[in-house]
C-alpha cells in the first residue's frame, strides 16, 4: 500500500490529527499524554507496593490509581498504532544508543521530563494541542518555558555532541 | 459514555496519532531542537498548521458551549515545570509522543526514556507529598492565589463570559498570530531569500 511506501508530509499528518482532536475535545477532553503517563506511573506502583502506595498522599489527593482512566489509551493506542505502521513499512527493527554519554542523556532527559510533567500538570502534547487552542493562560506559561527549556537542552546537546 | 467507551475512543485515536505520526516522522522535539539548532522548519510547520486548525475548532465550538476544555488552575509551576521538560525533551531526544512512537519501532533508547519518565513522575509524588505543592485538584478555586504561585484558571470561555465577545474572535487573533509565524518561516524557507535580503 503507498500509505506504507513513503513518508507522508508532517503537515498533511498533523492536519489529520487536529481534526481527530476536535473530534476527541467534544467526546472526551482534547489530546494529552502527561495525565495516562502518570496514571500508568501509579498503577505500576500499586503493582509493586500494593496498599503501600496509599501511604503517599499524591497518589490519594492528586492521581489516584485507577485503570479505567481513558487517557491511558491514548498513550497504548499510540504505542500500536506506532508498532503497525513501522511493522507494515518494514521500519521496524530494535536499535540501541552507542555511545554511554547517549545513555546518560536519556536517563537524565527522561527524568526531567517525568518531574515536569508533573510539577506542571501538562506535558508539551496538552500544551500546543489542549491548553494553547483553547486559549488557557497555562498554555501561554507552558509555551514559555517550553521554548526556554528546549533552548537550553539545545545548548547542553550541542556541547555534548558537538554538533 | 461508559467507561469501556471512553477508554475504546481513546485507543482509536492514540492508534490512529501513532500510525500518523510514524508515517510522518513528525517530532514535536524537533520541531523546537531543529529551528533553534539547525534552523531547519519542517516540524515546526506541521506543528503551526495543527495549533491553527485547533484553535478555530476549539474556540468555534466552545463559542456554542460545546466540547470539554481542561480545566484547572495555572500559574509558575507551569512554566519552571515546562522549563525542566524542554531540557528533558531535547536531551532525551523524544518528547511524550515520540517515545510510545520511537519505542513501537524498536528503539530501545526511547523505551529506557519512558521507563525514566515514569520514575522521574514517582519522584516528584514523593516530593509532592511533602511539599504539597502545586495545589492538588481538589483545593483549586479558579481564583489567583498568590501565596501559592497561582493565577487561577483562564480560557476562551471565561474570556467570552467576562467580556461578551464570542470566543472565536479571540480564536481567530491567535490563528493570525499563528499564521504570521508560519507566513514568516515559509518566507525563510525560499530558494534564495537570504540572498535576496543581503543584497536589498
Amino acid at each position: 500500500m503507498e500509505f506504507f511506501r513513503k513518508t507522508l508530509d508532517p503537515v498533511i499528518a498533523l492536519a489529520a490529527i487536529a481534526v481527530l482532536d476536535i473530534f476527541l475535545f467534544l467526546q472526551l477532553g482534547a489530546w494529552t499524554v502527561g495525565g495516562g503517563e502518570t496514571m500508568m506511573t501509579g498503577l505500576i506502583a500499586e503493582f509493586f507496593m500494593g496498599d503501600d502506595l496509599r501511604r503517599i498522599p499524591f497518589w490519594q489527593l492528586v492521581f489516584e490509581p485507577d485503570a479505567g482512566y481513558w487517557k491511558i489509551y491514548i498513550s497504548l493506542g499510540m504505542l500500536f498504532g506506532a508498532v503497525i505502521g513501522a511493522v507494515m513499512s518494514g521500519e521496524f527493527f530494535i536499535r540501541y544508543p552507542r555511545r554511554l554519554s547517549e545513555w546518560i542523556m536519556i536517563t537524565i532527559g527522561g527524568l526531567l521530563m517525568g518531574i515536569g510533567i508533573r510539577l506542571a500538570f501538562v506535558c508539551n502534547v496538552s500544551t500546543f494541542f489542549g491548553l494553547t487552542p483553547e486559549l488557557n493562560l497555562g498554555g501561554y506559561l507552558a509555551i514559555s518555558g517550553i521554548i526556554a527549556g528546549a533552548w537550553v537542552g539545545s545548548l547542553i546537546y550541542k556541547r555534548i555532541l558537538g554538533v | 459514555m461508559s467507561v469501556v467507551g471512553e477508554c475504546v475512543l481513546a485507543f482509536v485515536f492514540g492508534t490512529a496519532v501513532g500510525l500518523l505520526v510514524q508515517r510522518s516522522r513528525f517530532c514535536n522535539t524537533a520541531a523546537l531542537r531543529d529551528a533553534m539548532l539547525f534552523k531547519t522548519y519542517r516540524n515546526t510547520k506541521a506543528l503551526l498548521v495543527a495549533m491553527m486548525i485547533l484553535t478555530l475548532g476549539f474556540t468555534g465550538f466552545i463559542t456554542i458551549g460545546e466540547g470539554n476544555p481542561m480545566r484547572f488552575d495555572v500559574g509558575l509551576n507551569q512554566i519552571i515545570g515546562l522549563f525542566l521538560f524542554g531540557i528533558g525533551m531535547v536531551l532525551a531526544g523524544a518528547c511524550t509522543v515520540s517515545t510510545w512512537v520511537k519505542a513501537g519501532e524498536g528503539n530501545v533508547g526511547a523505551m529506557w526514556a519512558l521507563i525514566y519518565t515514569f520514575a522521574g513522575m514517582f519522584l516528584f509524588s514523593l516530593v509532592w507529598s511533602f511539599i504539597y505543592w502545586p495545589p492538588a485538584p481538589a483545593a483549586m478555586s479558579g481564583e489567583p492565589a498568590l501565596e501559592a504561585l497561582q493565577l487561577g484558571f483562564s480560557n476562551a470561555a471565561t474570556l467570552q463570559e467576562k467580556t461578551g465577545i464570542p470566543a472565536i474572535v479571540f480564536g481567530l487573533v491567535q490563528f493570525a498570530v499563528l499564521f504570521a509565524i508560519y507566513r514568516s518561516i515559509v518566507r525563510r524557507e525560499r530558494p534564495g531569500a537570504g540572498r535576496m535580503a543581503s543584497i536589498g
